[in-house]
């Protein structure tokens, strides 16, 4: 067992007080991207879709909207 | 797991002798002290014990013992030599013949030689030993308690002069044990000097005072403690307390309560002192927030004044929880891999609390592994849990520890060692990740799904249509675009004069045109087929674009002249002038017919 004096002080990988501006970029992207997936979704017709763009579109959405949330749940305290 | 238990215990009956000693015959007490402190709802005692040793050869530990009708109600024994304070190790112990008494061995710091004496500190609190009487009392009535104990120090050695001193809450004594010789002053009853007593010599003290000082225990209390690794602790005690004192005699009257500002041995409010980092201070019960709190920061800590819904008298009980948070920083500390978890066992609830029976359950982050625990006191620790939140996949690791009897003594640090990956800190984000990702998908798929009885030709074809023009002006747009490529490769050509240059991206902007050209007029055949009016429509287009194109080549036979010297200046600028014209014009007509498409 290691003694305690020898380890340093554990912070969060990511300052908590930036969480709210995190949360509100990275949501703000990502609901840009969503957007642009079901927009994209209902409009084109089953003739004129591309399944590489619908995929990467939905893929950018994804990330953001995932990280997004995360720091959203950080943010209202919730420490998952 | 549980053979290798019974085993251990059969070992340690048997053969393990640490934990039994002997009465040694050498040691005396040559002067006890003893105040036994009854001014809370606690029997506090302490007792300066100077020790002599008889004998010859040096003692290094002595037995310290409790009554058998105390030993239930020990919460807390500590020791210290009076020369430095520094606290000594405290072990329970047995003595053969003496099952029916509980021992504590006391280790000093150095061996006492023969003949020499030695001054020693002992503490010990002692809950629930105060007995209200009577036990019924009326709302406006004191509450009286009686002390029955021993009126000689409980030692397993001969004590040559011993005194007691009870320190009592107020002057109002109804009465106490007059064994002589005894002296009454003020909030003390000083008994003795009594001479030469022998080991485990016992008489009566009882002593019946007035004591309205807050009878609260704690009857069970379960805090939760939950470490993230993204920056915080989270901290929530379940409390059930219940007013031990007399219980209430009839009925209560609010009335009575507001205006004679009655009821003494009642509780209306006690403070708990909280970390002074902690933030987002909760008092709540089932019903939802109790609003009769009040919070004062302080430079050592966080002050919170709790009212409970209503105010305990006798037998009462209430419940709530008080839950924080607090910055990982303060608690939890690490090196590469490891983690170590250095916070309160129990911290403060109310001054002079007692715990009667307490959980502490430690919620570690997924993942977490090799889990060892370091703490001052005997605890019970339970097999591990796993508790299941937000973001789970597995459970996150619960370590529970079990104790009885706590008292302030018992707020000391724990420590929790564990290894974390700190990539598994991924885990979380990309869960959600994931769970947007398959929502998406679902999408994907579903667009695709067609849910229709019947199939609509016209519908279809108007799809199909539709489609086909998207593409067309797709392929237009990116061809305008290859005719301002043209454009800046002959304005290139004529300052760079290099030909050879000029004929290769020429070629090279030539090949993506006719790869356009040929894909918009497959459409267009595709589009004659489904017989749509727009099938006319770009062979228009078709037609505006090769007029254009002838204009390009003409701008580019005339800037090659231009560039080869058989044409003047002038000639060439009236030529230019004449192409843009046309171009211009034929590119208005055919954006106007893009866009009605």
């Amino acid at each position: 067992m290691l003694d305690v004096e020898l380890m340093s002080r554990y912070v969060s990988p990511i300052n908590p007080a930036v969480f709210p501006h995190l949360t509100i970029v990275l949501l703000g992207i990502g609901i840009f991207f969503m957007a642009w997936f079901f927009v994209y979704e209902v409009t084109s017709t089953k003739f004129a879709r591309d399944l590489l763009k619908e995929l990467v579109v939905s893929l950018v959405a994804s990330i953001f909207m995932g990280f997004g949330v995360l720091f959203l749940l950080l943010w209202v305290g919730i420490y998952v | 797991m549980k053979s290798l238990i019974v085993l251990c215990l059969l070992l340690q009956l048997t053969f393990c002798k640490t934990n039994t000693d002997t009465i040694d015959k050498n040691i005396v007490n040559a002067k006890i002290d003893r105040k036994i402190d009854i001014s809370s709802h606690l029997v506090k005692t302490s007792t300066s014990v100077t020790l002599e040793n008889k004998g010859t050869s040096p003692v290094r530990s002595f037995l310290f013992s409790v009554e058998p009708l105390l030993k239930n109600s020990i919460a807390f024994i500590g020791a210290s030599s009076k020369d430095d304070k520094e606290k000594l190790d405290v072990s329970l112990t047995t003595v053969a013949g003496h099952s029916d008494k509980t021992f504590y061995r006391v280790t000093l710091r150095s061996a006492l030689d023969g003949g020499k004496t030695t001054v020693v500190e002992l503490e010990a609190i002692f809950s629930h030993i105060l007995r209200p009487y009577p036990s019924e009392i009326a709302q406006a009535e004191k509450q009286l308690v009686v002390l029955e104990a021993n009126l000689y120090f409980y030692s397993p050695y001969p004590t040559t002069s011993q005194t007691t001193t009870v320190v009592t809450t107020s002057s109002n004594v109804e009465s106490y044990t007059k064994t002589k010789p005894v002296s009454q002053s003020d909030t003390s009853i000083i008994y003795g000097p009594y001479e030469d007593k022998s080991a485990f010599a016992e008489a009566p003290l009882k002593v019946h005072e007035e004591n309205n000082s807050p009878f609260l225990t704690v009857t069970s209390m379960e805090r939760v403690v939950e470490v993230s690794h993204w920056g915080n602790i989270a901290v929530e005690e379940h409390i059930d307390m219940t007013h031990t004192g007399a219980s209430l005699k009839g009925s209560f009257s609010r009335f009575d309560y507001q205006r004679q500002q009655d009821g003494l041995a009642s509780i209306k409010t006690f403070k708990t002192s909280l970390p002074a980092s902690a933030r987002d201070v909760y008092y709540r019960d089932e019903i939802g927030n109790i609003s009769t709190s009040h919070m004062r920061e302080m430079d050592e800590s966080v002050e919170v004044e709790l009212r409970p819904r209503f105010p305990l008298f006798g037998g009462w009980k209430t419940r709530y929880f008080l839950g924080y948070n607090v910055p990982s920083y303060e608690y939890l500390f690490f090196k590469d891999e490891h983690y170590a978890l250095k916070m309160r066992f129990i911290d403060h609830i109310y001054d002079d609390m007692v715990v009667d029976k307490m959980q502490l359950r430690i919620i570690l982050p997924e993942g977490v592994k090799n889990i060892e625990l370091k703490i001052p006191f005997e605890v019970e620790r339970q097999g591990d849990q796993v508790h299941y939140t937000y973001l789970d996949t597995l459970g996150r690791p619960v370590v529970v520890l079990n104790k009885n009897n706590l008292v302030e003594q018992h707020i000391q640090d724990f420590e929790l060692h564990y290894t974390f990956q700190r990539l598994l800190l991924l885990q979380e984000p990309l869960l959600v990740v994931g769970a947007f990702y398959l929502l998406f998908l679902v999408v994907i798929i579903y667009v695709r799904l067609d849910f229709a009885i019947t199939k609509d030709e016209a519908k279809e074809s108007r799809m199909r249509v539709a489609g086909f023009i998207d593409e067309v002006q797709n392929a237009h747009d990116r061809r305008s675009a290859l005719y301002q490529s043209y454009d800046d490769a002959i304005n290139k050509f004529k300052s760079s004069k290099d030909a050879a240059a000029f004929s290769a991206g020429r070629k090279k902007i030539d090949a993506d045109y006719k790869q356009l050209t040929q894909q918009i007029q497959n459409i267009q055949a595709q589009l004659k087929t489904e017989g749509a009016e727009a099938s006319e429509k770009v062979a228009e287009l078709q037609r505006l674009d090769s007029l254009y194109k002838e204009q390009v080549g003409l701008a580019i036979m005339a800037a090659e002249k231009l560039v080869a010297g058989k044409m003047g200046r002038q000639q060439y600028l009236d030529a230019e002038a004449a192409t843009t014209s046309k171009c211009d014009d034929t590119y208005k007509k055919m954006e106007s017919l893009r866009a009605t498409l």
